[in-house]
């Protein structure tokens, strides 16, 4: 099944006409059943090393820390609630919501963040139809682990370089949105191409997003920049929190 | 009070002394006690350090000077599981509490950390949730219930531990007035029939002289007096630079009595108090009704 | 941000509610697989329908589905036009739009109806899974079926305090909107930081105080979870059959290409 070349105006209008519907934009989460067999196991596969990695992290952490856990079940139920944040996105004329990996990630490290959108993830799709069970391990991916080490990736590289601790949060922030937007377009389309034109949906399925998702992936910077402010100024001990053991 | 022997005073706290790390003296040489089976209100208005009070008192908080014992024994020998099967605390917000998804489970957290067979565990959920009116809500979802309800589980998780004293941070504050009387009633009963200590800090002090056996009343981390309702409530200069204030029909009859003069006798304390002392000073030509009291 | 959790219908006590909920989650992941296989539109078509029907026997009102399955749905009907515009060559149906003429192909058209039609099934079937079984049976089941209890903690933690958050992030939000927290873009930006921010200081604090009152009762480092009761015979019988159903019927109907 290949895409011919003229489909690509009609491709670009007809994902972008879905941001038109009212209700939310699934535009981050793979909703359940799109992905054929072999690609849900596949990111299932895929995701499962970086979930035992966090798993690892989270024992020895807990057994060092006791109430480590506690933090992390709750730093998850704010994660969980930011993306249930409905931004109004003016660009596409809908709403959609920030991922909050970013953020979470700077502040307990990507190996636990990962563990925290597992969970996440999981009670969205049961109770939200939001992303999907079969869904589950490409979103995981998307969201936790691309999210989650690129935004923190982000973060540590720009205060190697000397660039405002400020500014620093925005980028992961950005970086971490726009990732997950990446490759929740590749891991679509990927699916969708069905077989070995998956190049031919990639770009498409990138431009059709990107209304939504570019002035979105800012506003999650805004916001990782300034939920990282409020934090550091009014509880500058918990900043303390990944520089000890951040896994990176 | 006095001439009661050091093992009699189930909860002892001399010398307490407590400092935040921010520096801000939360507890400053607080002399508390309590005797086994008794009702005891910790009266203060906010931020005079009820909270720090209660946390050392359950080994949450480490006292910095002075010494807590509970039956006798010193706190600091306690291990964790012996200490929690004495004293149980129940927070101010439920929702720090209960942490589990449904009601049944968070009942039976406790139990199961104690390392009870699941079938007595069971069977302390159910007398747990029985004994606070809740047996009805035991297979929802926390969040689903309603503020008082969430109130009553949270006594019921700890009331499953079957402590011997129970610890109440503002266990009344965010109630409706029928919840409000409903948890004092529940906590009467608990400690008149069960004969389960109850400590309870509190700034609100209309239904205290009903319940309280013993007032003791804080203010800036330090104990500015203790008694029985009564003596506390007549004090009324203490009462006012402490922050607070007299039950509301004290405040009423004390002003009868001290601006306009009429002849009450004491300080009646509860409503039931006052209406028969009202009674004794009216003609009993003006009384229409019948009134109970004087049938008697 | 008061968002409409199916967790709300999984209180009550029907038919579904009431089953054991290994069964429901077996029959919810053979549903799901079945579905994933199939492939033709017929059979995921079918299973939509079914749970459709399942929730609707539970009385669960409909304007809550069409809420949750307006998303989904949206999304399968994009699937039928990307595909019937784009993939194929036999046509089925043109026509002109704004000066571009597009023509339906039926190749695409029907994979575009087997993958909206994946779509929905899947997305009923854990729609209806969610609405009719408690968030603290679900978490047993992971735990018997092999998910480490460290996880299944912090599932719990996140399902419970995810409500309490929520409130507190409502709140916040209305008290910045009723000072005009929120009446110009750059104000919004900031708003939105600090709101995030206060959401995440709350959770950190809440952590703290959680954590006092679980070793107030006895907390060591895990929350016990009690074992699951046995299942009864029906339930048992179910969680065979019904699978062993979706398995006969994806042989006989979802199997073919269609």
């Amino acid at each position: 099944m290949t895409v011919p070349r003229r489909g690509g105006i009609a491709f670009i209008s007809c994902v972008a006409a879905l941001l038109c519907f009212p209700g939310r934009a699934h535009a981050m989460h793979i909703a359940d059943g799109i992905l054929p067999p072999a690609w849900a196991g596949f990111w299932f596969l895929v995701a499962a090393p970086f979930l035992v990695l966090g798993m690892r992290e989270l024992r020895i952490r807990s057994g060092r820390e006791p109430r480590f856990k506690a933090l992390v079940g709750l730093v998850g139920a704010a994660v969980f609630v930011l993306s249930c944040m409905p931004i109004p996105v003016p660009t596409a004329g809908s709403c959609s919501h920030p991922c909050g990996t970013g953020l979470a990630a700077i502040l307990i490290g990507p190996g636990i963040t990962v563990v925290v959108a597992s969970a996440a993830l999981l009670l969205q799709a049961l109770f939200l139809a939001h992303g999907g069970l079969t869904t589950l391990g490409a979103n995981l991916v998307s969201m936790g682990v691309v999210g989650a080490y690129l935004g923190s990736g982000a973060f540590l590289v720009a205060r190697k370089v000397r660039i405002p601790w400020l500014l620093a949060a925005f980028l992961a922030g950005v970086v971490s949105d726009w990732g997950t937007y990446a490759t929740t377009s590749f891991e679509l389309s990927a699916a969708l191409a069905g077989d070995g034109s998956m190049g031919s949906l990639f770009l498409p399925i990138l431009a059709a997003f990107a209304p939504t998702q570019v002035p979105l992936g800012i506003f999650e910077g805004f916001l990782a920049a300034g939920a990282y402010r409020l934090i550091r100024t009014r509880r500058p001990e918990l900043m303390d929190l990944p520089q000890e053991e951040g896994a990176v | 009070m006095t001439g009661v022997r050091d093992g009699e005073w189930a909860v002892k706290a001399e010398g307490v002394s407590f400092v935040y790390p921010e520096g801000t003296k939360a507890l400053d040489g607080v002399d508390f006690r309590v005797r086994k089976g008794e009702f005891v209100a910790v009266l203060a208005s906010n931020g005079s350090g009820k909270s720090t009070l209660i946390k050392v008192l359950t080994g949450l908080l480490q006292a910095k000077k002075g010494t807590v014992r509970i039956s006798g024994r010193d706190i600091r020998e306690y291990s964790s599981k012996a200490l929690y099967q004495e004293i149980g605390v129940v927070f101010q917000d439920p929702d720090d509490q209960l942490f589990c998804a449904s009601v049944e489970e968070d009942v039976a957290f406790g139990p199961r950390n104690l390392g009870l067979p699941e079938a007595e565990v069971r069977n302390r959920v159910s007398t747990a949730l029985e004994a606070v009116g809740a047996i009805g809500l035991r297979n929802r979802a926390v969040h689903h219930l309603s503020f008082g309800e969430k109130k009553r589980v949270a006594v019921a998780g700890v009331l499953a531990m079957e402590p011997s004293a129970l610890i109440l941070d503002e266990a009344t504050a965010g109630l409706d007035p029928a919840g409000e009387a409903l948890m004092m009633r529940l906590l009467h009963r608990l400690n008149r029939e069960r004969g389960i200590m109850v400590i309870l800090a509190t700034h609100s002090v209309d239904l205290l002289p009903l319940f309280a056996d013993r007032i003791c009343v804080l203010q800036r981390g330090k104990v500015l007096k203790e008694g029985t309702a009564e003596a506390i409530f007549c004090d009324h200069e203490m009462i006012e630079r402490a922050g607070l204030r007299l039950p509301y029909i004290s405040g009423l009859l004390h002003d009868l009595k001290q601006y306009d003069g009429v002849p009450i006798e004491g300080l009646p304390l509860t409503v039931g108090d006052a209406r028969k002392r009202l009674l004794e000073l009216i003609p009993e030509a003006l009384i229409v009704g019948k009134c109970l009291w004087r049938d008697k | 941000m008061t968002e409409l959790f199916s967790d709300i219908f999984a209180g009550r006590n029907d038919v579904l509610t009431r089953m054991d909920a290994r069964a429901k989650v077996a029959c919810a992941i053979s549903a799901l697989l079945a579905v994933l296989f199939s492939r033709n539109a017929l059979f995921p078509a079918g299973v939509f329908a079914a749970c459709l029907s399942g929730m609707f026997l539970v009385r669960i009102p409909a304007k809550w589905i069409s809420f949750r399955i307006a998303g989904p749905a949206a999304f399968a009907l994009v699937l039928v036009l990307l595909f019937g515009f784009t993939v194929g060559v036999t046509p089925m149906a043109s026509g002109s739009f704004a000066g571009i003429r597009l023509t339906l192909m039926e190749e695409g058209v029907r994979r575009g109806l087997l993958l909206g039609a994946r779509v929905l099934g899947a997305t009923s079937v854990v729609l209806l899974l969610g609405a009719v079984t408690p968030a603290h049976r679900i978490f047993h089941v992971l735990l018997r079926a092999g998910i480490p209890a460290e996880w299944v903690e912090i599932a719990m933690l996140v399902y419970r305090y995810a409500f309490v958050l929520l409130e507190h992030a409502a709140e916040v939000s209305a008290a910045q909107r009723v000072r005009l927290g929120y009446s110009h873009p750059a104000k919004s930006m900031s708003s939105i930081g600090t709101l995030g921010g206060t959401v995440i200081l709350r959770s950190i604090d809440q952590a703290v105080r959680t954590h006092e009152a679980m070793t107030a009762r006895g907390y060591t480092g895990s929350i016990p979870f009690g074992p699951m009761a046995s299942m009864g015979r029906r339930d048992r019988w179910v969680a065979i059959s019904v699978p062993l159903l979706f398995l006969t019927a994806w042989l006989l109907v979802g199997r073919g290409q269609g």
